[in-house]
């Protein structure tokens, strides 16, 4: 645990002397939810895709999932700044296991993760009047904070197998790209084409926003969603034991 | 007295895809008492940074074994890396953070908290000279400045063995003077302490021991004055004796 807590300090440390991102990263989903959010809103007025709700209740799920997946690329790519301060090596001779060192990593910018997630619920409900079903906290928690590690460990892979910062931002446009407009992100899967609708049935980004949807305007059957949890998990697990893999290759 | 590190027959061998293998380290054995200063000496490219990497966890052996502190690199190198501490070749700083926060985010790794790692990293600033920029973050200071940050870290903690990569790189001949009156100071109460320098002035003023590779073998072994012995030249230097053992050294590895 100490190995743990003192990788959960460091983070800590090292986003304070930056309260301006912290700041930002905290209310950038409320930000674009305000901006494209009530955009979209206006354009497709109030009954979008037949729920009997404007668009913002759609996208929160949408923005959320987005926000999560953007904090998990964040804290990828700072592996690329610990390698060039010359840290990441040192490191590794520190009394903590790999592991330790990967979930330490995570945790701090998990919990600005929830912190971001609640104030945007929060703040869409009194200022978008979104329709927040709020007995789903406790999944919107889990969903967030799985969310959250998942997407950094599957970063984490590449951050540590690509040596170049260039190249790693080349992949995460790529990503940025195929997962969030592949997705149930902004729009609802099921009128798309078929070769897009099986693409955004096996991306994970699908199966977090979907559970994040449930959670927080209860839509969905709660059957395809336990799937698509358990699938979520799996894909989380596989992937910590990616990013395992790929530490131990610094070995 | 017990030995701190123990290493038998140690093999380390790198292949690229389509190249044969290159041997950095090839069958190095030796071992360094407790509370010894042990100089691992060689020129560029010899294996000292391999093999300092092996001992410290950061790559697994090919062949061979590796003890330190009792425990076994391979098996063991969590329960390892809490008997060690090491100040790597590359400058290594966490610069976004003040010089205390460096230290006292370093201390936590440790197990260090509260006021008693407050204090110990008050003392280390005074003795490195930091006290003055103890507020400054570490991306404004200059080159020597981290080094010394790096260094101060080392003498933070207690741990039983002290691995230095080319410590004294960037220092001044003031500060590096007293870092090794205090690394002295740290081996008189019992710290192991296995250093690389290309500076062979400062191995013969510090080190118990020491052991001279070249291609990653054993070139030649002993205290400061048996080594010095090696040398056909009267009142000939650690440098001397280093440079006469190169040139008959082979040129290319086996």
């Amino acid at each position: 645990m100490t190995g743990l807590a003192a990788m959960l300090f460091r983070e800590a440390r090292l986003r304070a002397t930056n309260a301006t991102f912290i700041f930002w990263d905290v209310i950038y989903p409320l930000a674009y939810l305000l901006v494209f959010g009530v955009g979209m809103s206006s354009a497709l007025g109030g009954n979008f895709a037949g729920m009997g709700a404007g668009y913002n209740d759609f996208f929160l799920a949408g923005v959320l999932g987005m926000a999560s997946f953007g904090i998990a690329s964040n804290t990828a790519w700072s592996l690329f700044m610990d390698r060039d301060n010359g840290i990441f090596y040192e490191m590794l001779t520190y009394p903590l296991s790999r592991a330790a060192l990967l979930i330490g990593k995570v945790l701090f910018n998990g919990l600005i993760a929830l912190v971001q997630a609640l104030v945007t619920v929060v703040l869409a409900a009194v200022l978008l009047d979104v329709h927040v079903r709020w007995g789903g906290l406790p999944l919107l928690v889990m969903a967030v904070a799985v969310g959250t590690a998942g997407w950094f460990f599957f970063y984490a892979i590449f951050a540590l197998m690509i040596r170049r910062n260039d190249a790693f931002n080349t992949v995460t446009s790529i990503f940025y790209f195929v997962f969030l407009f592949a997705s149930s992100m902004f729009y609802p899967i099921d009128p798309l084409p078929y070769a897009f609708r099986i693409a955004a049935m096996a991306n994970p980004i699908t199966w977090q926003v979907d559970v994040l949807r449930y959670a927080t305007i209860g839509l969905g059957r709660p059957s395809t969603l336990l799937l698509e949890g358990l699938l979520f998990l799996g894909f989380s697990t596989a992937s910590f034991g990616g990013a395992l893999w790929a530490l131990r290759k610094q070995e | 007295m017990s030995d701190a590190l123990r290493v038998e027959n140690l093999k380390k061998t790198f292949q690229k895809r389509g190249a044969p293998p290159v041997a950095a380290v090839d069958g190095l054995s030796f071992a360094v008492p407790t509370g010894h200063i042990f100089g691992l000496l060689g020129p560029n490219g010899a294996g000292k940074t391999t093999t300092l990497k092996i001992l410290t966890t950061l790559i697994r052996p090919t062949s061979g074994t590796a003890e330190v502190a009792g425990i076994d690199v391979v098996r063991d190198p969590l329960s390892v890396r809490r008997k060690i501490v090491v100040v790597v070749q590359e400058s290594a700083a966490e610069i976004f953070l003040s010089v205390r926060d460096n230290l006292l985010t370093f201390g936590r790794f440790h197990g260090l908290k509260g006021d008693a790692l407050r204090a110990r990293a008050d003392d280390v600033m005074e003795k490195f000279g930091l006290v003055q920029d103890a507020s400054r973050k570490a991306m404004d200071l200059s080159g020597g400045f981290r080094r010394r940050i790096q260094v101060a870290k080392a003498l933070l903690v207690d741990t039983p063995v002290m691995f230095l990569d080319e410590f004294s790189t960037g220092m001044d001949p003031i500060l590096k003077r007293s870092v090794m009156a205090l690394l002295r100071a740290e081996a008189r109460r019992g710290r192991t302490i296995v250093l690389t320098t290309q500076i062979l002035s400062e191995a013969e003023s510090l080190c118990d021991d020491i052991l001279i590779i070249n291609h990653g073998r054993e070139v030649a072994r002993g205290d400061v004055e048996t080594i010095k012995a090696l040398s056909a030249t009267h009142n000939a230097t650690l440098e001397d004796v280093f440079v006469e053992l190169m040139q008959q050294a082979p040129e290319t590895p086996q």
